[in-house]
């Protein structure tokens, strides 16, 4: 057996790049800088994860491949297009992150539950396509690596959608109603970081958990839908 | 002085692949003053030698944390056998390092107790359910209150445990331990360089992902994990956290090599201690380790 080189969390960030979020682009780019920023400001968290940025619309494209944010130079950036189709990510994500998995174990690390980070404005304009692709991947029996879904609704994202997407009601938030969605976006960003941190401490330990911290300008959506 | 020539500073930490980020170490808060960053102790019975190292981990160091592992070892007089307990407080839980701290006297104190009543036979599920109730007790004062439940004793103190007793007996002496949580325990062929895990571990090779679950005290389940087995002539007991146990994983590579060769006779308590402080990129927890050896006629280094 390759001599263990560490424990690494993977962590995908899944941002909304169709064309309602065009106004949003800039706040969509500052907070991806930021996340980056972040991450290296903290080498030691940093040496525990590894980020991944998928741009999604249509299609799903890797803004950044899966990379070790203390090394990594080149910063991710998105770009406005098409419509919102959720289905494109499970796909994508069914595909990707066992591979990922296998290469980082390849490469002599063990690997911890990835985490996924699902930001979207609208609605899927796919109707139930995702739904199979998306219950495969989150089914540990039929997909061993399943993830953590953390989903995160502005704009039109409906709270049950979120919900839906999420693997568990206390990983799905939407925008808070009213709230600026450029300063949601930001939010989303902020919390990220925390949450990739917070979690970074308690990998390596007793007590390896996931830690998400609800973004402000958010609130958890099933306290939206009422269940 | 190196092998290439270059001046190496006295007792620095010992690189292991790629170390980690230098730094100076932050002081844990002052609620920690009683935790030190490193411990280490050493003795021997008439059959056995004893070593143990604790060690803060790079993150707590970083951060300013205390450490959270703890380990005890005593000797039973009467028999000659050596009591041990090591646990590794929850990150989550506020006052990790008390929990495991008073997880590992309490261990103690019961196992002495039943060494005392009934020497021939230990209850390894009572001596859990003591550390389990010690740990309640202890929330009940801080909390001042008189039956504070599992989840705010769990908040307070929660902590793995692996706990037993080396017995000496004419064939070679007798390991019994019971576990609590993902500490491990390893039988080191000291002539092979082999390590044996005694519990399954979680992250063994064979583990497409490494688990998240948690067992922890003040939890007893119903059926606690126990092990037992006889100390073979080349073989050394040793009990760690998984700050030792994560990046020996099955042992095969340089991490492994590091302790056969360090442990192939019991080393002075100190530098146990400066062993196990080893710095390896990622692995940046507590670090814990307890080992046992028969006795040898040699005198120990």
């Amino acid at each position: 057996m390759a001599e263990i080189k560490g424990v690494l969390l993977p962590a995908y960030v899944l941002a909304d790049e169709s064309a309602s979020m065009g106004p949003y682009l800039e706040e969509l780019s500052d907070g991806l800088v930021s996340l980056c920023e972040g991450l290296r400001a903290e080498p030691m968290i940093a040496a525990k994860l590894r980020l991944a940025v998928l741009g999604f619309s249509d299609d799903v494209q890797v803004r950044l491949a899966v990379a070790d944010m203390r090394t990594e130079t080149s910063l991710p950036e998105v770009v406005i297009r098409g419509t919102t189709c959720y289905r494109a990510v499970f796909d994508d994500l069914l595909q990707r992150i066992p591979t990922d998995v296998q290469w980082l174990r390849g490469q002599g690390y063990r690997v911890h539950r990835p985490v996924v980070f699902f930001l979207s404005d609208g609605q899927p304009t796919d109707g139930n396509a995702w739904r199979l692709p998306h219950a495969e991947l989150v089914d540990r029996a039929r997909t061993p690596t399943a993830p953590n879904i953390i989903a995160c609704g502005i704009g039109s994202a409906e709270a049950r959608t979120m919900l839906e997407v999420a693997t568990r009601p206390e990983f799905a938030f939407v925008a808070v109603p009213g709230a600026d969605i450029g300063r949601a976006i930001a939010e989303f960003f902020h919390s990220l970081t925390a949450s990739l941190v917070s979690s970074g401490h308690a990998l390596n330990s007793a007590d390896p958990r996931l830690v998400v911290n609800r973004p402000d300008q958010f609130t958890l959506a099933i306290d939206e839908v009422g269940l | 002085m190196s092998p290439n020539g270059v001046e190496v500073p006295p007792w620095r930490r010992i690189a292991v692949g790629t170390p980690g980020v230098e730094f100076e170490a932050r002081p844990p808060g002052e609620e920690a003053s009683d935790v030190p960053d490193a411990e280490c102790d050493g003795w021997s019975t008439a059959a056995l030698t004893l070593r143990l190292a604790s060690v803060r981990g790079a993150q707590h160091r970083y951060y300013g944390k205390p450490r959270q592992d703890a380990a005890r070892a005593v000797p039973h007089q009467p028999s000659g056998a050596v009591v041990f307990a090591v646990a590794d407080g929850v990150s989550s839980a506020v006052r990790a390092e008390q929990g495991a701290a008073e997880a590992c006297r309490a261990a103690l104190d019961r196992i002495l107790l039943q060494l005392a009543w009934s020497p021939a036979s230990l209850d390894l599920r009572d001596v859990a359910l003591h550390a389990a109730e010690r740990l309640r007790r202890l929330a009940g004062v801080r909390l001042n209150k008189a039956e504070p439940d599992p989840t705010e004793v769990a908040a307070l103190y929660a902590t793995t445990l692996v706990t037993g007793v080396v017995r000496p007996h004419p064939d070679g002496p007798v390991v019994e331990l019971c576990r609590i949580g993902d500490s491990g325990a390893w039988l080191l062929d000291g002539r092979r360089a082999v390590y044996r895990p005694v519990f399954p571990s979680k992250t063994g090779s064979d583990t497409l992902l490494v688990s998240n679950e948690v067992r922890a005290l003040p939890a007893v389940p119903a059926t606690v994990e126990q092990a037992t087995g006889r100390l073979g002539p080349d073989q050394v007991l040793l009990i760690g956290t998984d700050g030792f146990g994560d990046p020996l994983g099955d042992g095969d590579g340089r991490v492994g090599a590091l302790f056969a060769d360090q442990l192939a006779t019991p080393p002075a308590p100190l530098w146990l201690a400066h062993v196990l402080d080893f710095d390896r990129e990622t692995f940046d927890d507590d670090r814990t380790l307890l080992a046992v050896w028969r006795r040898s006629p040699a005198p120990p280094r």
